[in-house]
């Protein structure tokens, strides 16, 4: 790092974050988890380069002994003062206005714990309750706050609260001496309004009928065929085949296999498609990202047009454009890089009939567990959990546990038909990259693309 | 012993202030870690940092409650410990949830396991960021086709404290440097093929300073011009360092919660040979200066030798003391510390080369259901004709059903990385099904 303190650029995240969860197993609730995070991160950029030091103790002189040991540079007033709430924390910055705190009464408090342990054996009873062959029932709350306040030396600074709720629910079911087990979930910013009778109603009804399902569902030969992806969860198509890819850290270091790409036709004009921070309680929305920039919506794809990466503010002073509101940390032990918030395909003209209509012989892919991407290659893989085959316009046979495998921009060109029903899938989905985990959605009209390889 | 060790201490003096008796584990955490990356010769990214955080797991009449905080200020952590204590207070009992029997406890006494670099966080970064820029430099400019290298340095000090109410008191550590090299390079039809090495060691003088980034481009310059190969019943030669991987659901599979929930596909085959007669592989955490040594587990239990798998029979769970209560088994230990595959010289034959195989190098995701053991895996790799490379490939699955394929184990080679926690060689399967083009 050079003494020239123009150029550097520095700043600090500080978080407190409680995770608290509960576990039923067994019909009882008797596992309990909670989780305190407390601490910031300073970090000074010059050029490409980025010095990170954390720590855990907020005092005065700990902040002071981390921000030397990156050469911080001065973060001028005004600027939030770093106490944060309940924690008595002292700024190094010294004479700043408090700012406002924006959210947190309007977020209501989570739901208590007696609450959160009847829930959770609500859940248990539905379950029982909708199909005698149930035979274990594991359930999963967890509630989540984090508090950030953050400053920069560009002026840039944000108090933010972020709440999150997830509930998870797998089922293990009995038949005829063979066990399956399914899985649903959900997961929202939310707070104790997350929870409700029909929140269970409805997970508790997906993971049963995904269990119901495989006791009749079955693998097939593998190959390449056309895949029809269902509305919803297949939206991870777009995640692993081209959002990875457009990261921009991947894009300056010309590793991905979109480089070069800006501006240039990559598939079908009827195709658009965004990275949205503003969906209201999506796991992705973000009023400000982790380095100060507030949250937006970034159109990826435009009418078959590469129209934007997603940036941080390194890749975006790196190619001289404004930062997309992408940079995200797992938590203050991190360095944001770019990350994916709710990443979704524009809806289409077609109808989910007409698509299914069209494929002689092919996949329906229902629901997914996992993926990943290469992102120098640009093959990407997913999971499909369950599905069906596609035999002469219909669906026949119930598939599943099947790798789906294909080239991002290959994939993406073969997509020819797009359906109106674009939803959005609200399963308590993290992505990792770099070790670092960021709570994403994605989402996806029904569509069809004209060859993947199935196994 | 851990810095800041009066904290434990003071946690467990407010346990004990509490309105009831209650057993507990804590455990206080230290981690010192240094993570530097250069990128085409300049240093992009560089990470020091040291935390401390305790965890805390409270056992009251049957009520299990597991609680971590890094806000170690006395007023702190007291609050914390007392609002723990009310959550744990509302849980339902479950006799299974308790603490260790003593007698299964660590009683001190063991090796000296020679796996912490005392001097780890007191060498330089300056010295760190030379040993990148020598390994970086082997490769630089060598070949007009690289895009970009990414030369990754990253070492981690770990020191625990444990203190467990009903007798155990004792401290460990551990640590460990790696030194990664990833390459990117133009390919064919304007794909980035993107490959890497590294090596691990316990001490950081150990590292070598050669040959991490030609073997990184190697691999890399390997995979221009991959495509998936005719779909098809072919040998599998599993390269060393990605087989671990193919082992992981079976190992999942022995796990005490899996087999409770009865979403095990090994459920009730204790004893019994389910894999092929190739197969025989140990827990070995007793060998001092190796990745994975430990006296004991999260539990406190001491370690020991254990067989996993002896000529492909099943010859463990993994079972913790709340599992064993619900189960009706002794309990074992709650994981593993170091694998080793070890050959079985008297059954293993010569590799045969004929025909047509696929050396598999990496697994590109695919998932296995934990019930049926049935599971599909992306792959790359290389198309072999009698033993001769002819085709990168990629794009490919693997399917079937994880214990079959395991059946069909024809050969166990001694290749497996000593530095490795996992070690397990390169293995070759017969007749798998692969879908490609």
């Amino acid at each position: 790092m050079t003494s020239n303190r123009k150029d550097v650029y520095s700043d600090i995240f500080a978080e407190n974050t409680d995770i608290s969860s509960m576990v039923l197993q067994d019909g009882k609730v008797s596992q309990a988890q909670q989780v305190c995070l407390h601490g910031a991160g300073i970090r000074t950029v010059q050029g490409t380069e980025t010095r990170y030091a954390y720590t855990m103790d907020l005092s005065e002189e700990e902040l002071r002994k981390a921000a030397k040991s990156v050469g911080t540079a001065p973060i001028p007033g005004p600027s939030p003062n770093l106490s944060l709430v309940g924690k008595g924390v002292d700024s190094i910055f010294p004479e700043k206005e408090t700012s406002p705190l924006p959210c947190r009464e309007r977020l209501g408090e989570g739901l208590g714990a007696l609450a959160v342990r009847q829930f959770l054996l609500d859940v248990e009873a539905k379950a029982r309750a909708l199909d005698p062959s149930v035979i274990k029932v594991k359930a999963y709350v967890s509630q989540r706050m984090q508090e950030v306040q953050f400053a920069a030396s560009d002026g840039t600074s944000f108090h933010d609260f972020r709440p999150r709720s997830s509930l998870s629910v797998s089922i293990v079911m009995e038949r005829g001496g063979k066990t399956q087990m399914g899985f649903a979930s959900r997961m929202l910013q939310m707070g104790g309004e997350f929870f409700s009778d029909a929140l269970i109603e409805e997970v508790v009804s997906e993971a049963i009928r995904r269990t119901d399902f495989l006791f009749s569902a079955s693998q097939i030969e593998g190959g390449e065929m056309p895949v029809v992806m269902a509305a919803g969860s297949s939206g991870i198509l777009l995640h692993e085949a081209i959002g990875h890819a457009f990261e921009a850290d991947f894009i300056r270091t010309g590793d991905s296999i979109f480089t070069g790409q800006l501006g240039k036709q990559i598939c079908h004009p009827s195709i658009s498609i965004v990275d949205d921070g503003t969906l209201p309680g999506d796991a992705g929305m973000l009023r400000y990202d982790d380095e100060g920039i507030p949250g937006q919506k970034t159109v990826l794809v435009h009418e078959g047009k590469l129209n934007s990466f997603l940036h941080d503010r390194i890749s975006a002073r790196h190619f001289g454009v404004k930062p997309t509101g992408n940079g995200r940390r797992e938590s203050f032990r991190c360095p944001p890089i770019p990350r994916m918030r709710s990443t979704y395909m524009l809806p289409g003209q077609a109808t989910e009939e007409d698509i299914i209509r069209s494929v002689k012989r092919g996949i329906y892919a229902q629901s997914f567990t996992n993926g990943q991407v290469q992102i120098g290659a640009g093959d990407f893989t997913f999971f499909m959990k369950t599905g069906y085959l596609i035999e002469d316009g219909r669906l026949t046979r119930p598939l599943r546990d099947l790798n789906i495998i294909g080239n991002g921009p290959e994939a993406l060109r073969r997509i020819s038909m797009v359906a109106g029903n674009l939803r959005i899938d609200h399963s308590a989905s993290m992505c990792g990259k770099e070790g670092q985990k960021a709570a994403v959605s994605q989402g996806l009209p029904t569509v069809l693309i004209d060859k993947l390889i199935v196994g | 012993m851990v810095n800041g060790q009066s904290i434990i201490y003071r946690a467990e003096q407010v346990i004990r202030k509490l309105p009831a008796k209650l057993d507990y584990k804590l455990v206080l955490l230290e981690n010192h870690e240094d993570n530097i990356i250069l990128r085409d010769g300049k240093v992009e990214k560089m990470l020091r940092a040291t935390s401390l955080s305790l965890a805390i797991n409270l056992y009251l009449d049957g009520r299990d409650g597991f609680f971590y905080t890094n806000d170690l200020r006395p007023d702190s952590v007291s609050s914390f410990i007392k609002t723990a204590f009310e959550t744990t207070r509302l849980l339902e009992p479950d006799e299974s949830r308790t603490l260790a029997d003593p007698a299964r406890y660590y009683k001190g006494g063991g090796p000296d396991l020679r796996n912490f670099d005392a001097s780890l966080s007191e060498i330089s970064p300056e010295e760190k960021i030379q040993l990148l820029r020598e390994t970086a430099a082997e490769v630089d400019g060598s070949d007009k086709r690289i895009i970009s290298m990414q030369t990754r340095y990253t070492d981690r000090q770990h020191q625990a404290h444990y203190l467990i109410s009903n007798g155990f008191d004792q401290s460990e550590q551990s640590s460990y440097c790696t030194l990664t090299s990833i390459i990117t390079v133009e390919g064919e039809g304007g794909q980035h093929p993107m490959d890497g090495w590294g090596e691990s060691r316990l001490f950081f003088r150990q590292m070598p300073r050669t040959g991490i980034a030609p073997v990184a481009l190697s691999r890399t310059l390997r995979k221009i011009g991959q495509r998936p190969a005719p779909s098809g019943r072919y040998r599998m030669i599993l390269e060393s360092p990605c087989a671990g991987n193919f082992l992981q659901p079976i190992l999942s599979a022995m796990n005490g919660q899996a087999l409770q929930q009865r979403t095990s596909f090994l459920w009730g085959k204790l004893g019994e040979q389910v894999v092929s007669p190739l197969v025989n592989i140990v827990d070995d955490p007793l060998q001092p200066g190796t990745r994975g040594a430990s006296l004991f587990d999260y539990d406190g239990v001491a370690t020991k030798r254990r067989e996993l798998f002896t000529d492909g029979r099943l010859m463990t769970y993994f079972i913790d003391t709340p599992m064993s209560r619900k189960l009706g088994m002794a309990p074992t230990t709650q994981g593993i510390h170091r694998l080793i595959m070890e050959a079985a010289p008297l059954l293993t034959r010569e590799r045969s080369g004929e025909g047509l195989a696929i050396l598999v190098t990496d697994f590109n995701g695919g998932n296995c259901d934990p019930a049926t053991g049935n599971f599909s895996y992306g792959i790359e790799g290389f198309l072999l004709e009698d033993g001769i490379i002819v085709q990168p490939v990629s794009g490919m699955n693997i399917t079937g059903n994880i214990l079959d394929v395991w059946k069909r184990l024809s050969h166990v080679d001694n290749d497996a990385d000593p530095w490795e926690t996992e070690l397990i060689p390169t293995l070759t399967f017969e007749d798998v099904a692969f879908s490609g083009c």
